[in-house]
């Protein structure tokens, strides 16, 4: 009996010993690919797919930034400083700041008495840039969305090349390639395009500190686009083209707008950008008739009514973009007491009467008046979901929290593309032609305005409805902080700055000023992140990261 | 292994017989229950004779006529009586403490008085009557060396345990977890049923970690169950009710007065003078009101340096004491059924509680929760054992998913709606409004009740813990022993979102509402966990005794203990949701228009190794021990080699030389000893392998490069620990008083090498960082128990426990020489993890004492020509223009919130079958970031407002004052709003009456028949609380469970409760 017992005890031990044998061991991650998997025909355009959606618009998961968020992916956030700036919406929550950053620094109201913003936002926003403050660091976002979506084009662009196809394995790689250059464009335009300096990076994760002015920085996005339709060019089979591009664009962008772009199509997507790199660069004062000729060609060959773009859908589930929280609109649409953004009186002020695509976007059925500081945050207006809107259709519609609904422009518009062609005309004194643009825009869009072309014939008032169109027209396409700043708008009026005259202000008490000035002084070029200096110290010979205007 | 066997036996046989006697003695040894002690020694003095009690406790020895026999057992007095025929041996229990048997961190049993690291042990009976049941919740205080805080009251919630310093970031503080020798790590200690626990050892330190390997590293807690004992078979029965309310000791609560425009009647009215009167969609914006009137909406200008909010809510709106709304008093109710008992060579045990626990949120259910458990041993034969023990567990709660475990939002958002909003007014359609908005203020107000109409859900946990276990005396020298055990835990959760697509509140808001997906169209979420752990250990040890088996005459005693360890876990997740739902009452899956799955996932890890550990023991004088274990993981990989770390250490006990003999009666007991183990702490189980994610975006796979990269090149965590220590006894009077007192006194030290964290990468990477082995981190502590026997005589005694625990942990270095900053799992606050710092750290804006507040250049903020312009109020500056509070614009380290010392004071009184005991804790030094008030202060909802205060002069509740708490820094009003403020870093000392209990023994009194226990117990738990904290409870804490970091913040947390309980106890 005992001798069994041992034998079994001894037994016992020696099985446990065979299967702990270090075989055992060899536990992968059995959850995930590798980045191995991503180096096949499948891999490679789940990898396009994810480098775009997610890694670009939704890169960005730390909970020191993402805690503080209201909404989700970079079209909630990073347009949305753009249209603070550009005095399209205001925000009253201190979430990232948002509202702060877009307090003008003074306004004189109707009867002469200076309100003054007591914590100006220029250096707020600068206070701000540390890492150390995390969520509350503007020059953050906007930076990290496109290097996370620029090293992801990266990845696809390091291993494109050794991929096998099957098929018509050029036009797929080609396919892919144009999608990477592309999108490195857009990201490269972004950042030349708002920050002081940016870093020229073309590998895979890892980087360099040789930061390089904003002018260089849209050189590289130039040349990128360049890449993007050089590869465009060599795609001679449409079917396996349109196969990866299938892949590659969401399924619920593939509609409106949005869809299967063909090549063509696609350049003159690229030309319109190329266009906006040249406009939004330079201030309207400094661009010469050779600068407004540049645009006008490329504009001419951008994009065309009928063109495809890229979009951004919401969809039920899997969706990269969230109906209620993905963007500007959605976090707008509704009460201004219980919206995140609130839309300004300034841009209501912009819609000429009788414009029908304010009464499809606008009520005034509640009034917000900012009683928490922020001068000229009150506002009487309503944004409206077009999909409950009792106005006629949604032609000409903003904005929608419905799944689906909501068209969000990415990159370029036939609308953006036609005011470039009608910005440049009138510059360069056709006048007539320039206003037929403004009113092609207006058409499209259902406005119901009456034509300009021929009725207006001074050069400052043809400009004045361009001015307003892309105000109006040009709304919630991440292009008005650009242009306030091209127009002189946010610089200081005691450094030479415009600022804004004769604007409608509701104080926070009610009051409504109708011909009140205002001094806004943001800085022009952000200063490169913290988060980026501090980890990334720029290397002897890089260019200023610090914009010395103050 | 075999010839071992076979060695080791030929070593017994070899041993010469003993000598022919002249009488035999038989006889039983019990201990002062009269349960039988097994394993005892009887030995006839004065000779090597002797013989060991069987199971029963019976012996046979052949002795001298007229011998003296010495009967002796671990743990109890040794007795020496007159050898007879028959002897029947009563053994006291040892009292002189420190004589307790230590398994926990040594491998077998030992007596406490030999052992060289502290180990701490907590009696079944020591371990407060929660009527929770929770083992976690008794342990609360009752741990010298240990923090233990109960950071939230919800039943059920986990607790924070930190032994001995912080180790490891990523990994936290949880400490290992053994049930009766096997590991268990599926199922939280909180889990585990009080009622069948016998004893609890804690072992603190790394010095253990030759025993437990990598996973010991942050200490260990071991439960022993209860076992059945000789006699008749015993049955008890216990029963009590609870009645639980939430704690409030800092009186948090709304302001009851307002400071918003009114007309001459002190009606709220708007800027045009329009009564204000609740909306159709239940806010109190501007539009149409009930009354069909059009308002403006609320004014309330809170920057004003004139605003007054000291006006009563007496017209128009009235005053909800939303508290009273938002919480009630709950039951909780508790039962247990123990039959036990042993014959022979068999013993069982079991025990089937039943426990539930209603919230103290209304209307929000309970948890139920079930523990069975059985432990049954028999004697196979002589020296083979074979035992079995098994606990089930299932626990289910319908609480609502908004008010449970961990959720704070909801709670938040009832704080922080304004308190003229009543949570119980309704719609015309009977809906509760979602969204309490007044524009400006309660802005983030949310009526809770919305969540309990449209939310519901429930959380059902299984949780097995089996364990068998052979043992095998072979001999005197061997003992081989095997364990298995398995561990599983299988969670269910399920959250309901109800269609909300026609409440009106919603449409009127154009609002999204709560839900997966897009909100309101309703839907469903169903997530699966299970793990499965499995653990074996099997260990060989050899005693060898020199003087007695090899008649060396040396008096050394040596213990070999070999073990082999084997873990494995597998834990899986598996989350669908479905999306959309119909407006009829039916709700599941199937009803949903589409359905996705948003995580299939699987995380195996594996690691095993051997150790080897010896012991020398001098006599009863000193001893040494040594040892290593070695072993492999999974997270390296099949080719990795085995980590191997040491220990060793040793005790001296100088009351046994014989200098000492004269201070022997003064102190019988002195002790020193000393330890030094080192443990290492592996990475997750695939921090090594570099993958990409996945996700479906449209109808499409996409892959993605995860934000944070892992790392191929990690390298295990080691923690390295030394400690020195002393136990003494102290004989201080003859008499009844002060009898005697024990005193244990444990110092530390360790540091932490290659701590992995991860650590920031320049977005331009394309990732936020990666993993490494980053941070040093050092710490160190002082316990101290101190045991008091206060009085003992014949009816009336007295004890008193002191514990003491002093401990601090910091950064000493991080690799990449940058800070690092951390979110707090509350979702506000920042810690920023700096080397050099202290762990732990919030940073923010400081506030000015005085008009000399520089900044951190050393210029001052405030010139020499505006001194004038401020005031000191209550202790801090204010403008005397705007009324409002000077904060810094730049951010200070808060310094450490952790407590500079926790203690515990157990008093233990029993008078002729009453008892009355009572355990005071206090914990002191620590802080926490009041966040919850810093919200309230947002829209002027916090009590504070009403509160008035001097400036100047003038005398009022200065809404500027308070608003600037909130939004301002120095020379912007507005521009900190959400920024950190030491204003609400606040000091969380605390004083707390833990535990109260009276207990009447009937028995003692008048004897019924088939009764052995009738006691009626009346409990107290959390009566009183002495805190300066202005939050509802000092010792509650939003932060991620057990993090190494994150303690210091209160963000809407459910307080703990104050419970009377009311108990029987039965024994047949």
């Amino acid at each position: 009996m005992k001798n069994k017992i041992l034998y079994i005890i001894t037994a016992t031990v020696i099985l446990l010993g065979q299967s702990c044998s270090k075989d055992e061991l060899n536990v992968q991650n059995p959850n995930s690919p590798t980045p191995a998997s991503a180096q096949t025909e499948s891999g490679i355009e789940a990898l396009g797919l994810g480098a775009v959606y997610q890694n670009g618009f939704n890169g960005i998961s730390d909970s020191r930034y993402t805690g503080s968020w209201l909404g989700s992916d970079y079209f909630f956030l990073g347009p949305a400083y753009m249209d603070l700036l550009g005095d399209v919406i205001s925000a009253e929550a201190a979430n990232n700041i948002t509202n702060q950053i877009g307090v003008p620094d003074y306004y004189i109201d109707d009867k002469g008495n200076t309100v003054s913003n007591t914590a100006p936002a220029l250096g707020v926003a600068r206070l701000n840039n540390s890492r150390t403050k995390a969520g509350s660091n503007m020059y953050f976002y906007e930076w990290a969305w496109m290097y996370y979506l620029n090293n992801a084009c990266n990845g696809i662009l390091a291993i494109v090349d050794g991929t096998t196809f099957s098929g018509d394995a050029t036009t797929k790689k080609n396919t892919l390639k144009a999608w990477a250059y592309f999108w490195k464009g857009y990201a490269y335009s972004h950042i030349g395009s708002l920050y002081y300096a940016g870093l020229i990076k073309d590998n895979y994760v890892t980087t360099n500190n040789n930061f390089v002015s904003s002018a260089a920085m849209i050189t590289a996005a130039n040349a990128n686009f360049d890449l993007a339709i050089a590869a465009l060019g060599a795609v001679p089979t449409t079917a396996d083209y349109n196969k990866v591009l299938a892949y590659l664009i969401p399924t619920p962008c593939q509609v409106g707008k949005g869809g299967l772009l063909t090549p063509t199509m696609w350049i003159h997507n690229i030309n319109t950008m190329k266009a906006r790199n040249l406009l939004v660069n330079k201030t309207v004062a400094t661009m010469t008739s050779t600068d407004w000729n540049n645009v006008l060609t490329l504009a001419n060959s951008g994009i065309t009514s009928t063109d495809l773009v890229f979009t951004g859908r919401s969809s039920a589930t899997n969706s990269w973009l969230s109906a209620t929280s993905g963007s500007v609109a959605a976090l707008t649409v509704g009460n201004p007491s219980s919206t995140t953004y609130k839309i300004s009186e300034r841009l209501i002020q912009d819609y000429k009467t009788g414009d029908k695509r304010f009464a499809t976007n606008f009520s005034n059925a509640n009034l917000y008046l900012n009683q928490k500081g922020g001068i000229t945050y009150s506002t009487r207006y309503t944004l409206l979901d077009v999909a409950s809107s009792s106005t006629a259709g949604t032609l000409g519609g903003v904005a929608s929290k419905v799944v689906g609904n909501y068209e969000l422009f990415i990159a370029g518009s036939y609308e953006e593309n036609e005011l470039m062609k009608a910005e440049a005309n009138i510059m360069l004194s056709n006048i007539a032609t320039g206003l037929t643009s403004v009113d092609n825009v207006r058409t499209y869009q259902g406005s119901g305005l009456a034509a300009t072309s021929g009725v207006i014939t001074d050069p400052a008032l043809a400009y004045e409805e361009l001015r307003k169109e892309r105000r109006v027209g040009l709304l919630f396409r991440g292009l008005s902080f650009y242009d306030a700043r091209r127009w002189g708008v946010i610089t200081d009026i005691a450094q030479g700055g415009t600022g804004r005259k004769n604007c409608v202000v509701v104080s926070t008490t009610g009051t409504v000023n109708v011909n009140a000035t205002i001094n806004y002084h943001f800085l022009d070029y952000w200063d490169v992140p913290d988060d980026e200096i501090s980890l990334n110290p720029p290397s002897a010979n890089s260019a200023p990261v610090v914009n010395p205007k103050k | 292994m075999r010839k071992i066997l076979t060695l080791l036996m030929c070593i017994v046989l070899g041993i010469a017989q003993l000598n022919a006697q002249s009488q035999t003695a038989t006889g039983k040894v019990t201990d002062d229950k009269g349960a039988a002690v097994s394993g005892a020694t009887v030995t006839e003095k004065g000779t090597k004779n002797g013989a060991a009690t069987s199971s029963d406790g019976s012996f046979t020895l052949k002795v001298k006529q007229g011998a003296t026999l010495v009967i002796s057992s671990l743990g109890f007095e040794t007795r020496e009586v007159a050898a007879a025929t028959v002897v029947n041996v009563q053994l006291a229990t040892d009292v002189k403490v420190l004589s307790d048997v230590v398994v926990t961190g040594v491998g077998y049993a030992t007596s406490k008085k030999k052992l060289p690291i502290s180990v701490e042990t907590i009696g079944g009976d020591k371990l407060a009557a929660t009527s929770t049941t929770s083992v976690a919740q008794a342990l609360v205080g009752k741990v010298a060396g240990a923090q233990i805080t109960s950071k939230e009251g919800t039943p059920g919630a986990p607790l924070n345990i930190l032994l001995r310093g912080i180790n490891s970031l990523r990994g936290g503080t949880y400490p290992m977890i053994l049930v009766d020798g096997v590991e268990v790590r599926a199922t939280d200690l909180g889990t585990l049923d009080l009622n069948n626990v016998d004893r609890i050892e804690v072992v603190e330190g790394a010095a253990s970690s030759t025993i437990y390997g990598a996973q010991g590293a942050n200490g260990v807690i071991q439960v022993f169950t209860k076992r059945g004992k000789e006699g008749q078979t015993k049955i008890d029965f216990s029963t009590s009710y609870a009645s639980s309310s939430f704690i409030n000791s800092g009186n948090l609560h709304q302001a009851t007065t307002h400071g918003f425009l009114t007309d001459a009647n002190n009606n709220v009215v708007d800027k045009n003078g329009v009564i204000l009167a609740i909306k159709p969609d239940g806010t109190l914006t501007s539009g149409v009101n009930i009354n069909g009137q059009t308002q403006a909406g609320l004014v309330w200008a809170s920057t004003n340096p004139n605003t007054d909010g000291s006006k009563l809510y007496d017209h128009n709106l009235k005053y909800y004491d939303h508290l009273a709304q938002l919480f009630q008093s709950a039951a909780t109710i508790n039962n247990s059924l123990s039959i036990s008992g042993a014959a022979g060579k068999n013993d069982f045990a079991m025990t089937l509680t039943h426990n539930h626990q209603e919230s103290v949120i209304r209307d929000n259910g309970a948890l139920d929760r079930t523990n069975f458990s059985a432990n049954v041993g028999t004697e196979l034969f002589k020296g083979f054992k074979l035992r079995s023990i098994t606990q089930l567990v299932y626990s289910k709660n319908n609480f609502n998913p908004y008010f449970t475990a961990g959720v704070s939002g909801t709670f938040f958002r009832a704080l922080n709606t304004s308190p003229f909003f009543d949570f119980n007014w309704k719609d015309a359609n009977g809906d509760y409004p979602y969204s309490l908005v007044a524009t400006p203020v309660s802005v983030n107000g949310y009526n809770p009740n919305y969540y309990k109409e449209y939310v519901f859900g429930y959380d059902q946990t299984i949780d097995v813990i089996q364990n068998i276990q052979a043992s095998y005396k072979v001999n005197h020298f061997l003992d081989l022993e095997a364990k298995y055990g398995i561990n599983y835990e299988n969670e269910q959760q399920n959250v309901t979102y109800k269609n909300q697509t026609q409440n009106i509140n919603l449409i009127s808001l154009s609002s999204a509402g709560i839900g997966y997906f897009n909100g309101k169209e309703g839907s469903i979420g169903n997530f699966e966990y299970n793990t499965t752990f499995q653990n074996a250990l099997t260990t060989a040890t050899l005693h060898l005794d020199l003087a007695k088996d090899f008649h060396v005459k040396v008096p050394i005693v040596s213990n070999t203990q070999v073990g082999y360890d084997y873990r494995k876990n597998v834990y899986k997740q598996y989350y669908t949701y479905g999306d959309g739902l119909g407006l009829y009452p039916i709700y599941n899956m199937q009803q949903t228009s589409t359905q996705t799955i948003s995580s299939d996932y699987v995380r195996p890890f594996v690691t095993f190794g051997t150790y080897l550990s010896e012991s020398l023991d001098w006599g009863n004088v000193a001893g040494i021990r040594g040892g290593f274990r070695s072993d492999y993981s999974s997270a390296f990989g099949s080719g990795s080699t085995p980590q191997t770390f040491y220990n060793g250490n040793a005790y001296f006990r100088i009351s046994q030389l014989g200098f000492w003999d004269k201070l022997a009666s003064v102190i019988p007991e002195f002790k020193l000893r000393g330890g030094y183990g080192e443990a290492g702490i592996q990475p997750g189980a695939f921090d090594r392998y570099v993958t990409l994610s996945t996700r479906t975006i449209g109808t499409n796979l996409a892959f993605y490069t995860p934000s944070v990269q892992s790392n191929p090149n990690l390298n295990v965590e080691v923690s390295r620990e030394s400690e020195i220590g002393t136990d003494l006894t102290v004989n201080l009077s003859k008499g009844k008083w002060f009898s005697n007192a024990t005193f244990s006194g444990t110092y530390w030290k360790r540091t932490s090498k290659d701590v992995i964290y991860q650590v920031d990468a320049p977005p331009s990477t394309g990732g936020a960082g990666y993993l490494t082995n980053s941070f040093s981190l050092s710490s160190n502590g002082v316990t101290f128990i101190l045991n008091l026997n206060v009085v003992k005589t014949r009816d009336f005694n007295w004890d008193f426990t002191a514990n003491f625990n002093h401990q601090s942990s910091q950064i000493d270095a991080i690799s990449t020489g940058q800070p690092i900053v951390v979110t707090s799992g509350a979702g506000y606050g920042n810690y920023v993890l700096q080397a050099g710092s202290k762990i732990g750290q919030l940073y923010g804006l400081k506030t000015f004492h005085d008009v000399n507040q520089t900044k951190q250049d050393g210029s001052l903020y405030i010139s020499q020509a505006n001194v004038g312009k401020y005031q000191v109020v209550n202790g801090i500056l204010v403008d005397t223009a705007t009324r409002g509070i000077q904060f810094t614009n730049q951010n200070y380290s808060y310094g450490d919130p952790n407590p500079k010392f926790n203690m515990a004071f157990i008093n233990n009184f029993s008078y002729k079958g009453i008892s009355l005991s009572f355990q005071l804790d206090w914990v002191h030094g620590s802080h926490l970031y009041n966040q919850m008030k810093e919200w309230m202060y947002r829209d002027g909802i916090h009590g504070d407002y009403g509160n008035k205060i001097t400036i100047n002069g003038q005398t009022a509740a200065f809404s500027a004052f308070y608003t600037s708490a909130y939004a301002d820094m120095f020379g912007s009003i507005n521009g900190a709003r959400n920024s950190i403020k030491d204003y609400f870093f606040e000091d969380a000392s605390f004083l707390r009456l833990r535990n109260l209990s009276i207990g009447f023994d009937v028995l003692r009194y008048t004897k019924i028949k088939y009764f052995k226990k009738l006691q009626f117990v009346l409990t107290g738990r959390n009566l009183w609380t002495l805190t300066k904290y202005t939050g509802m409870d000092p010792e509650t804490s939003s932060g991620t469970t057990n993090s190494g970091f994150d303690r210091g913040v209160d963000y809407a947390t459910t307080p703990n409760n104050r419970t009377y309980q009311v108990g029987l106890n039965i024994g047949f």
